[in-house]
């Protein structure tokens, strides 16, 4: 493999231990993967989950870190913030912070942007099109690919780790054009796009998904601009029932000016066609049959600012029920701009909890007893909690509007609930 | 039996096969604390892979697999090799944080023709069993 006179110095230990460790690792699996050189990247995002033993050992002697690196959302409910909001145990808590103390510690020493979510485009970290990055994290990796046209491989935790310490990663995979085009056309039958809602943008990403398992995807004839939010969550679910990780959109993302560009001139190896049928196949995996629902979950992947505000008019005069909950994954600084415009107060008054933790992992910390029914906008959020908690909580999808129904009542101010 | 293989992290090991006939994840499919395949139903389930050479088609998704990777060997429940028809990944930085030696190239049938519990010697490219 090529290495320039940098790289071979940090190889050699001039840069210290932990760089000279991270770069043994980037050589040694580029080498596997048939990477002919290293590249720079532009940026990377980070799974703030590290043992912390291996933490130190992969930055001894770095003085920072080598790229713009933010950090995912830690696996499992635990937010620093707000675990005793959210009824997460003391005994599980203190185990959390302390190793949250403790990676923290390096983070600050080495100037991770210590932004604890799962979409870091939302808080600050935008790539260009054409840009090399390493990020972590299936939606993220999908939408960087997708929507911003940066190269982003769906690398493990310790290369990303390593290309973040180091700036480099080695030029394989997603990062080569050929292997950018896609495999899998998607097309849309009976379908009205301006009346889609965003669990019904999900049903088409999970049905998708399992059909495209780890192939290159492009939809074509979607007569309206999506936005952001509506992006969100038709794609996210394509990494979830699948390990799809670029969906092109023809006529929207930036690979995809046309759908021939996007399929690089070849026949597709598979057409897929969607309409109502097949997203009923999705829904009615985590049909909500009426069951009474514990707890609401928002914010997989986690919430933008719009979606703050929708939230906050749903819940505006309402209180949550007798023992049911409300919890909204987000980057926290949304929770200081949601705090600013006064929409914090609306949430946390009607009893609705922010966490800046991962919705879709919860069963990774205790759950609340008692919460044996969930209701969720998220398709992400159903597979993954359903999965996790072996069947001990099952999960419904419904719109926003459907779930903060379900675990409200309406309260005046000065009334009695 | 001798077969050649390709190094993608060299080293020189011997120790007891643990032959799966499936793709393998640290995440999921291991108990780092304890160092037993959690595979329900499959003929090894509970068993132990530590210290042992393992051997799989391939690895498989869960990218948070190289973590627990690590926290098998500070528990002192890592593998001691890992030899695959072809390597993914997620499974090749598994073995590479953990420092074990990891070949792939093997023909998939003959792989499998090893038995649980022979003696595997792995030694540069080579590996011989006994």
């Amino acid at each position: 493999m090529f290495l320039d006179k940098e790289e071979k110095a940090m190889a050699a230990g001039e840069y210290g231990q932990g760089i000279q460790k991270c770069m043994d690792y980037l050589i040694k699996f580029g080498e596997a993967f048939g990477a002919e050189k290293m590249v720079k990247i532009s940026s990377a995002h980070t799974m703030p989950k590290e043992p912390v033993e291996l933490l130190r050992e992969m930055t001894e002697g770095a003085a920072g870190t080598g790229a713009f690196t933010t950090l995912h959302a830690a696996m499992s409910a635990f937010s620093a913030r707000n675990w005793k909001a959210m009824g997460l145990p003391e005994t599980f808590a203190s185990t959390e912070l302390d190793l949250y103390n403790q990676r923290r510690d390096i983070y600050t020493k080495l100037g991770f942007i210590q932004t604890y979510t799962c979409l870091p485009m939302l808080v600050g970290n935008i790539p260009n099109k054409g840009d090399y990055i390493s990020w972590i994290g299936s939606g993220a990796q999908l939408l960087a690919n997708s929507l911003f046209g940066a190269r982003c491989n769906r690398d493990g935790t310790v290369i990303n780790l390593a290309a973040a310490i180091t700036g480099r990663a080695p030029l394989h995979g997603l990062f080569l054009d050929e292997n950018r085009h896609a495999q899998v056309l998607v097309t849309f039958k009976g379908l009205d796009f301006g009346k889609l809602t965003h669990a019904d943008l999900g049903a088409i990403g999970y049905y998708v998904g399992a059909k495209a398992q780890n192939r290159n995807v492009v939809m074509d004839g979607i007569p309206v601009r999506l936005d952001i939010d509506q992006i969100k969550y038709m794609m996210a679910p394509l990494a979830v029932s699948g390990a799809v990780s670029i969906c092109h959109v023809v006529g929207l993302t930036p690979e995809a000016p046309s759908l021939e560009a996007a399929l690089g001139n070849r026949e597709p190896e598979e057409v897929i066609t969607v309409g109502r049928k097949e997203m009923k196949e999705s829904m009615d995996q985590y049909a909500w049959n009426g069951e009474d629902v514990d707890m609401a979950v928002f914010g997989c992947p986690h919430l933008s600012i719009s979606e703050i505000k929708v939230m906050a008019e749903l819940l505006r005069e309402k209180k949550l029920k007798n023992n049911k909950r409300l919890w909204a994954g987000m980057p926290f600084q949304h929770y200081f701009l949601a705090e600013e415009m006064g929409l914090a107060k609306i949430i946390e008054d009607a009893g609705g909890v922010f966490a800046s933790a991962c919705m879709a992992t919860i069963p990774d910390s205790p759950i609340p007893d008692g919460v044996k029914v969930i209701a969720t906008n998220s398709f992400k959020a159903a597979h993954y909690i359903t999965r996790f908690s072996k069947g001990r909580v099952k999960v419904v999808i419904g719109d926003m509007d459907k779930c903060v129904d379900a675990v409200t009542a309406n309260h005046r101010k000065g009334g009695n609930s | 039996m001798k077969m050649k293989g390709r190094v993608i992290n060299g080293g020189e090991v011997t120790g007891e096969a643990f032959v799966l006939d499936i793709p393998f994840s640290f995440i999921g499919d291991f108990d780092p604390r304890t160092g037993k395949l959690e595979v329900k139903g499959h003929p090894l389930y509970g068993q132990s892979i530590a210290h042992k050479v393992l051997i799989c088609p391939t690895g498989k998704g869960g990218t948070i697999a190289p973590f627990i990777a690590y926290d098998a060997l500070k528990a002192g429940n890592a593998p001691a090799a890992i030899l695959c028809a072809k390597a993914d990944p997620i499974l090749c930085e598994s073995a590479l944080v953990i420092g074990i030696p990891i070949l792939d190239g093997f023909d998939k049938n003959s792989l499998q023709s090893i038995k649980t519990g022979q003696t595997v010697s792995v030694s540069g490219n080579e590996i011989a069993i006994s």
